[in-house]
């Protein structure tokens, strides 16, 4: 146990001793606190912030330790949040099938991320390709998704809906002295705030075991690893299937949440936010997880007090902030917090090098 | 299948080559000579096709009015090179989200300047009958331009002293600058390139399609795939590439319609990805370029 | 948005209704539309329908005394902000009702969220059909309504008939009730064809059409990209006469693209900018001098307007803002209101709005001539399915069979 514990600090992640800790806390501690004091609509709005983060944690994951850039992030959302939609209409409430129906569909995003991760990485998809077979693995989805409507097209009592997306299935619920609680408003965000946390927690401790270094090994170079001895398609799979799982917890968590799943989320813009969430906050985990929170309502804010000039302020800020912090706006931040506070363990430098080699591109 | 049919198909399949071809041209230079993936390409093609209407409906003829559109699209791709583009070169992840932003920035911000939507242009050239069947002529001119855009970059890049020098910058940065090549204007004159390119894409298209600020939309997607699928080589990835997937595609609309050529398309991406993992122009060219 | 919110307020004060109204709480209307992303062409007209009759309304002294207010949010043409925003617009601004949406999926997205926080929604839109609803509210055409368009066609234009469509929910319905309507009147379908939103190239689809020959061509084509088969289709030389419920009246195509592409278009419409009616002469008159910028007032810019107007007459015939009241009176009253079509009034039984239909045609200097007004058409389909709102209060979603081959 302890040592799984010290694996919480490590070389493959930013911040350590008590400063950090001690903030971390104190955010937490917040988070909480606001679940109890704020009105229901901001808590409920905030919920919404949380469901993204798995999936931009995941990627974190996948991308900044492993140095693989999925665009098939927001394909597995989808499949989380259409299997989920898919099981709980057929299934309904009763004795925690919502549970059961959650767990399935986490089931069958590892399953489908197992698929496609041992055909890329297996079949010695590399570099940028990688990328572009996970984009049009996702386009491909969303195309499909989208021209399934109709009674044609149903899986058991659930109409995939085509376009329209499937919706009105019920959100999470559990068993209690045989009556069923709906998980929603501040219980559903009670219940993120821990989630995000026990995720955050056994990220960072998988990041810094051996799984993350030899991740780190494989992004640094390829091909010096696989001489150390690391199966470096091995490596790549698991970073991957880890990654796509959280893309899918979140789908079915977002599907929960809204009671609607549609094709849409899975389309080129969509696919494009879970990288401009990480790439701006910065790869580090806790970077990505503080900074998808900020984005998410910072968009929100500036869609409502914006009016048209909304998704351009928004533009805007996100050049500005990649010309001023271009190792991302909160990694640069926790930097900063833990070169003040850290007890300044000398062997320590994180060996982080953010950009794909330039010659892995242009290969 | 009668030889006017055949004939149909075969001005089909042109046209889809071209229209891959030149949507990715001007991805494919600044992808190849730098490795940056400019998700800007869509907005930058919009400048092409909205200089070109707006020079039009002020009474230039077309082929004046495209000539706007590509100094458009140029003159922004230079400006967005000096201001921020060439901090991020051997940057490709930070590029890819600030030319995103980009991208976002320049379409949005059409919007707010022109409205929804601009008035389109008027194909030019008419049609040509034969057998049932007519063509739009301008549609040939678009074959023609498909073709002609990468053998005059091949020949840029084979015969001048830029060509010369771009091919030593993209083969070693470091070789190059130490032998007394100008690696910044080269990526500046490659980037400037590469987003005329893309205005011309959009100045060729203009009057076949609704001018609205997310129109490089409809480009960016075949774009992408073919540029990553052929590697960063005009003419022994992008074209062979095109050749490619538009034969799968039109093969495939024809057949069983256009979803399947849709999804077709996007699984002969990941198929090729699979065969040729480092891309089909280092297979085809024996790594020359890449 | 506060700003829009104080403008709706103030203007309504300077227009100066009676000092009892002002001094009644607002009822508020939650209004979210796409006014950027790739729907703003046909999203901003509609919050500019809405501003308009709430304006018209507030300067009349307003509904049971009390001024109407819209608090708009930009969707951004993003289902996922249509759900952030109705969430908002319910519990944080606690809007008496809900109104807006473009696309169906929006209107899907909407849909729980109105339904988990008990309150009316309102969809102002032409579309599919097939919504039975008890909490909801639609207000624009369905296809029983403007696809009396097709028998007129297959009497007076020719018997072959092509469709082409986008592929999706709208475009395979609206292609599953022309099948119907071919079969049904005597013609013959020679191809169909249903395009994915993201084509924007229809050299084979044009070729497809040439070798089959049609009379005419049924084109139900959505978006931007799509709006490129008119252009293509022109300059490759087809001339096939068209007709559509959609392209000309959302992103006026008859406006936007070179003439003579659009000519032979036959529409299928309750509302176009043209229309040569005196109710819609004074209504262009007040929208050109409220918004002088206007490109089009398209269809969903009159249906936005429309649906504010049948809301207010829903809720004095209520008495009252609250929701069950509201949707009683829709069931149980005669609730109608003078529109630019004419009087239009709601459905009891599947709270769909009935429409005055004209079948209009595309010239080819893109001017819009009249060829016939088919009057009042009642929205029937929904009552033939099963759907009876006042006996049941339920939600469904219904869907043409598919017919047998």
């Amino acid at each position: 146990m302890r040592s799984v514990l010290r694996l919480l600090e490590g070389d493959q992640t930013i911040g350590r001793g008590l400063p950090f800790w001690g903030l971390m806390s104190l955010l937490f501690a917040g988070a909480l606190a606001f679940g109890v004091t704020a009105g229901s609509f901001a808590v409920e709005n905030c919920s919404y912030f949380l469901v993204w983060v798995f999936m931009a944690l995941g990627l974190a994951f996948m991308w900044g330790l492993g140095g693989t850039m999925s665009f098939g992030q927001t394909a597995f959302f989808g499949i989380g949040g259409y299997c989920y939609a898919i099981l709980s209409t057929n299934w309904g409430v009763e004795s925690g099938l919502t549970m059961a129906a959650a767990l399935l569909s986490l089931a069958a995003v590892a399953l489908s991320a197992a698929v496609l991760g041992y055909f890329v990485f297996f079949g010695g998809i590399n570099g940028v390709l990688v990328s572009i077979t996970t984009l049009a693995v996702t386009l491909g989805l969303e195309t499909f998704l989208s021209q399934t409507a109709g009674p044609k097209w149903a899986i058991g009592r659930a109409e995939l809906g085509g376009f329209n997306g499937i919706s009105s299935m019920p959100p999470l619920t559990v068993p209690w002295h045989g009556d069923n609680v709906e998980i929603t408003g501040r219980s559903l965000y009670f219940g993120l705030i821990i989630f995000v946390a026990i995720t955050y927690l056994a990220l960072r401790i998988l990041a810094n075991s051996k799984v993350g270094d030899a991740m780190v090994a494989v992004r640094e170079s390829p091909l010096r690893a696989e001489a150390l001895g690391y199966d470096v398609k091995a490596i790549l799979f698991v970073g991957f299937v880890v990654g796509s799982v959280l893309a899918g917890l979140s789908g079915l968590l977002y599907a929960g949440w809204g009671q609607y799943i549609s094709p849409d989320t899975m389309g080129l813009s969509a696919a494009a936010l879970p990288i401009i969430w990480v790439a701006v906050s910065g790869k580090d985990l806790t970077a990505t997880m503080v900074g998808t929170v900020v984005l998410l309502g910072l968009s929100q804010a500036l869609a409502i007090y914006g009016s048209q000039y909304a998704l351009v302020s928004l533009a805007l800020i996100l050049v500005v902030s990649i010309m001023g912090c271009p190792k991302g706006v909160f990694e640069t931040l926790l930097r900063r917090i833990d070169s003040i506070g850290g007890p300044g363990d000398q062997n320590s430098k994180p060996v982080r090098k953010s950009s794909l080699d330039r010659s892995e591109v242009l290969l | 299948m009668t030889q006017v049919e055949l004939i149909a198909l075969a001005y089909q399949f042109g046209l889809a080559v071209a229209f891959l071809i030149l949507s990715a041209a001007g991805l494919a230079v600044i992808f190849g000579m730098m490795g940056i993936v400019n998700m800007a390409h869509g907005e930058l093609i919009m400048i092409g096709a909205y200089g070109t209407s707006i020079a039009n409906r002020h009474g230039l003829p077309l082929v004046l009015a495209a000539l706007c559109g590509v100094l458009a699209s140029t003159a922004t791709g230079v400006l967005l090179e000096r201001t921020v583009i060439r901090r991020f070169y051997d940057r490709p992840s930070e590029s890819l989200v600030m030319t995103w932003a980009i991208g976002l920035f320049i379409s949005q911000a059409a919007l707010i300047v022109f409205g929804p939507s601009l008035p389109s242009i008027s194909s030019p050239l008419g049609s040509v009958a034969f057998g049932g069947f007519s063509l739009s002529i301008y549609g040939l001119l678009l074959i023609a331009f498909g073709l002609a855009v990468p053998v005059a970059i091949y020949l840029l890049l084979s015969t001048t002293t830029f060509g010369l020098h771009a091919r030593a910058t993209m083969q070693n940065v470091e070789v190059a600058r130490a032998i007394g090549i100008n690696s910044g204007s080269v990526y500046s004159a490659t980037f400037a390139l590469g987003a005329g390119l893309a205005g011309l894409a959009g100045a060729l298209y203009a009057p076949t399609m609704s001018a609205v600020p997310n129109m490089g939309g409809s480009f960016i997607v075949q774009a992408f795939v073919t540029v990553v699928t052929g590697g960063g080589n005009l003419v022994y990835g992008t074209l062979p590439a095109a050749a490619g997937l538009g034969l799968v595609q039109t093969a495939l609309t024809a057949v069983f319609g256009n979803l399947v050529g849709v999804l077709g398309l996007l699984a002969a991406v990941i198929v090729s990805a699979k065969l040729f993992p480092n891309g089909l122009a280092h297979r085809l060219s024996g790594k020359r370029f890449s | 948005m506060k700003y829009l919110r104080a403008t709706a307020v103030c203007s309504a004060l300077l227009v100066g209704f009676p000092l009892l109204a002002a001094a009644e709480s607002p009822i508020k209307i939650g209004l979210l539309e796409d006014q950027t992303g790739i729907l703003a062409q046909g999203g901003l007209p509609k919050v500019h329908g809405a501003e308009l009759a709430v304006a018209e309304i507030n300067a009349a002294g307003g509904v049971l005394g009390r001024p109407l207010e819209l608090v708009v949010y930009d969707a951004q043409s993003d289902n996922q902000r249509y759900q952030e925003f109705a969430r908002r617009l319910t519990q944080s601004d606690k809007v008496d009702v809900l109104m807006g949406g473009l696309t169906s999926a929006s209107r899907v997205a909407v849909q729980p969220i109105a339904e988990r926080t008990k309150t009316l929604y309102f969809y102002n839109n032409e579309y599919e059909g097939g919504t039975c609803d008890s909490n909801m509210a639609i207000t624009g055409v369905v296809p029983e309504q403007y696809l009396a368009l097709i028998p007129w066609m297959l009497k007076n234009v020719g018997k072959k008939v092509y469709i082409i469509a986008a592929d999706y929910n709208f475009g395979q319905i609206l292609g599953l009730w022309v099948r119907k309507l071919v079969k049904e009147n005597g013609g013959t379908l020679v191809g169909e064809e249903y395009i994915p939103l993201s084509v924007s190239q229809f050299g084979q689809t044009i070729s497809n059409i040439q070798a089959a020959k049609p009379d005419f061509v049924f084109t139900a084509m959505v978006g931007s990209n799509q709006v490129a088969y008119f252009q293509q289709a022109s300059a490759a030389g087809l001339k096939i006469p068209m007709a559509s419920p959609i392209n000309g009246t959302l992103l006026y195509e008859h406006k936007q693209l070179p003439r003579p592409v659009m000519a032979n278009m036959y529409l299928g419409v309750n509302y176009m900018e043209e229309l040569k009616t005196d109710e819609n002469k004074g209504f262009v008159e007040r929208w050109r001098a409220k918004y002088p910028n206007e490109p089009y007032i398209n269809q969903p810019g009159e249906d936005s307007y429309v649906g504010v107007k049948l809301y207010a007459e829903a809720v004095r015939a209520a008495g009252s803002a609250e929701r069950t009241a509201v949707i009683k009176a829709i069931e149980t009253k005669d609730i109608c209101t003078e529109s630019p079509e004419g009087k239009i009034c709601f459905d009891k039984s599947t709270h769909h709005v009935s429409h005055r239909i004209h079948i209009v045609k595309v010239e080819a200097d893109h001017s819009v001539t009249t060829v016939q007004d088919l009057g009042i058409v009642q929205p029937s389909w929904l009552g033939t399915m099963g759907c009876d709102l006042t006996k049941k209060a339920e939600s469904k979603q219904f869907t043409p069979e598919e017919p047998k081959h």
